[in-house]
C-alpha cells in the first residue's frame, strides 16, 4: 500500500500546477496511518550549514539587499521553477515534501520508502543545489 | 537531554538550524536553539533568511502561474 502512495507522489499524476500543492500532498496521505506528532531525534548524519549554503545569502547582502522581501525583489516565480528543475529528482522529491508540503522527516521517509537519514542528507544537498541555482538567477547576478 | 552549545555556540547553531526550521528537534534542543538565536544576531539573520527563502519557494510553486510556467512545473514530475 505504501508503495502505491509513493508512486502516486512521484508521478504527481493528479497534481495541477498552480493549485494548492500541500492540499494535494495531504490528500495522498489521507489513508496513510502516519503518526504526525512523531519527530526523530537528531542523528549523527546531521550536516551543519557550510559556506556553500550561504552563497545566496551573501550574494544578496553584497547587492545591498537586507531584511524582509529581499528574495522577492531579486527572484521571480519563473526563477523558482527553473531552479527547482535543476535539482535532481531524488532530492527534489524530498524538498517538495518537507519544504513545500511541510511534512516531517519521518513522513517523507515513509512516503518515499527511504530511511530518515537519507531524507536528511537529500534535503541538505537538495537545498544547497536549489540555493546555488537561485543565486545564479538573482537580478543583477554576475555569476 | 539538552544539546550543548558550548564551546562554539554558532557552529552548534548551524548544525541544528535546518532541523530547527523543520521542527525536528527535541523540546530541550529547541529551547537551547531558541536561547542562542535570541542572543546572537549573526545566527538570527541566517535563520530569518532561511525562513524567507522557504516561504518564497513554497509560494512560487503553489501560486497561480502563466500556462507556460505551469507546463515547466508539470515537466518536473518524477517519472515512474
Amino acid at each position: 500500500m505504501q508503495e502505491t502512495y509513493a508512486r502516486a507522489f512521484r508521478s504527481w499524476q493528479s497534481y495541477q500546477p498552480g493549485t494548492n500543492l500541500r492540499a494535494w500532498l495531504l490528500r495522498i496521505l489521507t489513508n496513510l496511518n502516519i503518526d504526525r506528532g512523531r519527530r526523530v531525534q537528531r542523528s549523527p548524519d546531521m550536516q551543519p550549514l557550510e559556506e556553500g549554503d550561504y552563497f545566496l545569502y551573501n550574494k544578496l547582502e553584497e547587492a545591498g539587499e537586507t531584511g524582509e522581501e529581499r528574495v522577492d525583489r531579486r527572484l521571480s516565480q519563473d526563477d523558482a521553477v527553473a531552479a527547482l528543475s535543476e535539482v535532481p529528482h531524488d532530492f527534489r522529491d524530498v524538498l517538495v515534501l518537507v519544504d513545500i508540503g511541510d511534512f516531517s522527516y519521518a513522513d517523507a521517509a515513509q512516503i518515499l520508502d527511504i530511511p530518515i537519514g537519507t531524507v536528511m542528507s537529500r534535503l541538505h544537498r537538495g537545498r544547497r543545489i536549489l540555493k546555488k541555482e537561485l543565486a545564479e538567477r538573482t537580478v543583477g547576478s554576475s555569476v | 537531554m539538552a544539546v550543548s552549545f558550548e564551546p562554539d555556540p554558532c557552529a552548534k547553531c548551524e548544525e541544528v538550524l535546518q532541523p530547527y526550521l523543520d521542527r525536528e528537534l527535541s523540546d530541550a534542543e529547541y529551547a537551547e536553539a531558541e536561547k542562542h538565536l535570541d542572543g546572537c544576531s549573526y545566527c538570527r539573520k541566517r535563520y530569518r533568511f532561511e525562513v524567507e527563502l522557504r516561504r518564497f519557494v513554497r509560494q512560487a510553486v503553489v501560486e497561480e502561474m502563466p500556462p507556460d510556467l505551469k507546463a515547466k512545473l508539470a515537466a518536473l514530475r518524477t517519472p515512474l
